[in-house]
């Protein structure tokens, strides 16, 4: 018998040839609770999936009792003794309390009165105050949760993963959550939990394991670390080989205030919001996963739907506007390229030119009624040269490109529209090397022709590379403002993490 | 990709040429320029309605309603005219139903996001039941005096030429140029390819959605207008046949995806003439109602499995009210 009741070597997922954990070393000790940090996209959901048997290592080993073992599937990893409690619920909604919790265990007749009072006494064992008969629909988010954890410990799982377990909960409920996960510590279950909230790691983890750009960079005992050496950990990157070495030594000067957003609310995701981006200039705006930095900019460009008007008010050139769909937004000159290309990016089965024209149209000529084909292969040609898409000919279908010439066709249905406001969210996410610089060349001649800029993204290192002005979202709020002369990194992650 | 889609049009045509074939060669009485005008002449209603169809697939959606539209304000016009009004105070009323029933169906699947399969089928229930109810005397309207001349719609030839024949050539270029060379025709494609790109894009892809079902039913009351006058009559109870199958068979055998934003008029008429001649050979062969139904049964179950091969749906092109 080890010490260890889950451990990794070496372990290994690539994507499509890009590695979202790369030799990862991780132990988790018998009774424990490690908390995993890092920024988005550092490869901590990833390494717990792994645990989970949600995704399958492409190299490397994982340890249960000191067994190697290869969970393919949640299923086999919950015979393992290992239950994950995602973020996203997994339970179902319209079934009750107990019948979830039971679900995939019942019998092939399955009184329901004794599965209630099967749940009952279970759940009373736990000290959970959860009414079985309830329907999981009409319960609040740490009720689900508690429902999650009783499956999970039901189970008899020795190992119980979280992925952001507090994002959801009020204080009190966190308060009640941490009750929760000590007490299942007494009870010898061991404890993952994935936390952008740096003090909640600290107060409640026996150890912290921080991890950078798919890399391990420490685990240690959490009294052995503090706010300030996680964040340093976080982010310590040697940059100066990279892409993002150069530093930017002066910022573009502000020009005319483009859009102004003050007091937007939208809840749960966007609190009091206020910021303002201006001409001329890039306006980065970093974020943890949850800081409300998309649905912003989404209600502004009229993307979000079901925007019931909570409130605050939006202003472009000074005017007050809200927009309901995108399509006055668009001929108002506000773009939105979208961080999920493949949902609302492009049309797959239709050829570039085709892409293109139909931004084209979709603001410009207004009311002409025919199409004009010259017009259609002119425009698509002439995109296709500027942004350098890689492709047979103009007649190729989007879907058959790479991420990064895709993401440069939706750049391109969107520049077609000459917008004067123009959101990129995550304009490089699934983008190759080579593309990722054009995009930031693209970005800067952008803002250069005089047009407002906004770069959404969750690498940092983009951020700096490409900002004049950079604003840090938090829990649904901009908190703080640089310029990009003197923020660094530990600056703007110090100020995104709570 | 590419390939298979072009190989599924090359089967359906293929299909159809070896069953020409052989007909042509193992019926007599089957290749006759007689015989040939009277195919087109019965399929020419079903090919119009599949037109109206086809449009609304390619946006993404589906109209089981257009049998109602096809019969209620067409049996409106016979029976308005009958009880005294002029022909062309009916047609207008006709015209005037057709489009709010369009809009209604519309605003229905695009602005309360009702699935259009849902929405179609009890809009469709509502008008032939209100039209019943409410409007007709009888079953089958008839023809009445004041509507003299109005059959050579139905039953008149041009240069030889039956005249549902040239209405279903003419109805097909017409939404052909809409479809291809019309912005509204681009963003009907670009809804049906993917309704939230479109939507980002800035394409006003609810008044497009409204107006796909706008179209339905104006070309669905026009071929019941066609139907009425080569039959003299409009019997209403059609709403109650297998119609829509046909309808559906058409368009789907023809090659346009139930996944939205591919296809074209050209696959109507492929489908148009595939069950055109299927059905005509299974005439002259003298096969039974049943029998009949039992083949176009097994057709279409064929057409909707190589459907789902050739178009494959993922999560993110699969939505609500998707069939």
């Amino acid at each position: 018998m080890t010490d260890n009741v889950l451990e990794f070597r070496k372990a290994t997922k690539l994507y499509s040839g890009v590695p979202a954990i790369d030799s990862v070393d991780f132990q988790l000790r018998r009774g424990e609770i490690h908390a995993l940090v890092g920024e988005n996209g550092a490869g901590k959901s990833t390494l717990t999936k792994a645990m989970a048997g949600v995704v399958t290592l492409t190299s490397g080993t994982m340890l249960v009792d000191g067994k190697e073992v290869a969970p393919k599937t949640p299923l086999e990893a919950r015979h393992l003794g290992i239950g994950m409690v995602f973020q996203e619920n997994s339970l179902v909604p319209t079934m009750t309390v107990a019948q979830n919790l039971f679900l995939g265990q019942e019998k092939f007749y399955n009184r329901l009165r004794g599965i209630y009072i099967a749940a009952q006494q279970f759940l009373q064992s736990l000290n959970f105050d959860v009414t079985p008969t309830a329907t999981v629909g009409m319960l609040g988010a740490a009720q689900k949760q508690m429902v999650e954890i009783a499956r999970a410990v039901l189970h008899q799982a020795k190992v119980i993963i979280f992925d952001e377990p507090t994002a959801t909960l009020t204080p009190e409920e966190k308060k009640y959550f941490f009750d929760l996960v000590r007490d299942l510590q007494k009870r010898g279950v061991s404890i993952v939990f994935i936390s952008h909230a740096l003090e909640e790691a600290l107060a409640l983890a026996d150890r912290i394991t921080v991890l950078r750009d798919s890399k391990h960079v420490v685990t240690d005992d959490a009294r052995n670390f503090d706010r300030d050496r996680i964040v340093q950990a976080m982010v310590g990157r040697d940059l100066s080989n990279t892409l993002y070495g150069k530093r930017k030594t002066t910022v573009r000067p502000a020009g005319e205030r483009m859009l102004t957003i003050q007091n937007l609310k939208l809840a749960p995701m966007v609190k009091n919001n206020s910021l303002s981006v201006f001409a001329g200039q890039i306006t980065g705006v970093f974020g943890l996963v949850g800081a409300g930095r998309t649905e912003t900019f989404k209600i502004a460009a009229g993307v979000l739907k079901r925007d019931f008007f909570h409130g605050g008010e939006i202003l472009l050139r000074g005017e007050p506007v809200r927009y309901r769909v995108p399509a006055p937004a668009v001929k108002d000159g506000i773009a939105y390229i979208t961080e999920d290309r493949k949902v609302e990016g492009f049309f797959e089965t239709m050829s570039i030119a085709r892409n293109v024209y139909l931004g084209l149209l979709a603001k410009f000529p207004r009311g002409r009624f025919l199409l004009s084909r010259r017009e259609a292969q002119s425009s698509g040609e002439s995109w296709i040269k500027q942004l350098n898409v890689r492709a047979i000919s103009t007649k190729a279908k989007v879907v058959e490109l790479s991420g990064g010439n895709q993401q440069k066709v939706v750049i391109a249905k969107s520049l077609a529209q000459d917008p004067s406001v123009v959101i990129f969210d995550e304009p490089t996410r699934g983008v190759d090397v080579g593309a990722i610089v054009e995009i930031h060349e693209l970005i800067n001649r952008l803002a250069d022709e005089g047009r407002a800029v906004v770069v959404i993204s969750s690498y940092l290192p983009e951020i700096l590379a490409l900002s004049d002005r950079i604003l840090v979202s938090r829990q649904g709020k901009v908190v703080e403002e640089f310029s990009s002369l003197d923020a660094t990194e530990e600056k703007i992650m110090y100020a995104a993490i709570h | 990709m590419a390939l298979s889609r072009v190989s599924q049009q090359g089967i359906v045509l293929g299909i159809f040429a070896v069953m020409f074939v052989a007909f042509v060669v193992f019926l007599p009485g089957f290749f006759t320029t007689a015989n040939m005008l009277t195919l087109l002449q019965n399929v020419s209603v079903l090919g119009i309605l599949g037109l109206a169809m086809a449009i609304v697939v390619i946006g993404r959606g589906i109209d089981i309603s257009l049998i109602a539209v096809l019969a209620v304000p067409p049996g409106l016009v016979l029976q308005m005219v009958q009880d005294g009004s002029s022909l062309p105070a009916a047609l207008s009323v006709a015209l005037l139903l057709a489009v709010a029933f369009g809009v209604f169906n519309g605003w229905l699947i695009a602005y309360a996001e009702v699935p259009a399969l849902f929405t179609t089928l009890a809009s469709g229930l509502f008008l032939a039941g209100f039209g019943q109810a409410a409007l007709f005397s009888l079953d089958v309207v008839q023809w009445s005096p004041g509507m003299q001349g109005f059959e050579w719609l139905g039953q008149g030839r041009l240069l030889g030429v039956p005249l549902p024949i040239i209405v279903f050539a003419l109805a097909c270029l017409l939404v052909a140029f809409l479809l291809r060379s019309t912005r509204p025709g681009a963003y009907i494609y670009a809804v049906g390819d993917n309704p939230n790109t479109a939507r980002v894009t800035g394409i006003p892809t609810r008044p497009i959605i409204v107006l796909q079902y706008v179209l339905a039913a104006l070309i669905g009351c026009f071929a019941g207008l066609v139907m009425a006058s080569s039959v003299n009559s409009m019997p209403t109870r059609i709403f109650n046949s297998t119609m829509i199958y046909d309808v559906i068979l058409v368009v789907v055998l023809g090659g346009i995806g139930l996944s939205g934003g591919r296809g074209g008029v050209l696959n109507v008429v492929i489908g148009t003439l595939l069950i055109g001649t299927m059905l005509n050979g299974m005439t002259i062969m003298d096969v039974s109602y049943s029998g009949q139904n039992l083949v176009k049964g097994v057709v279409l179950l064929i057409a909707v499995i190589a459907d789902s091969f050739v178009n494959p749906r993922n999560e993110e092109t699969a939505q609500q009210g998707d069939i």
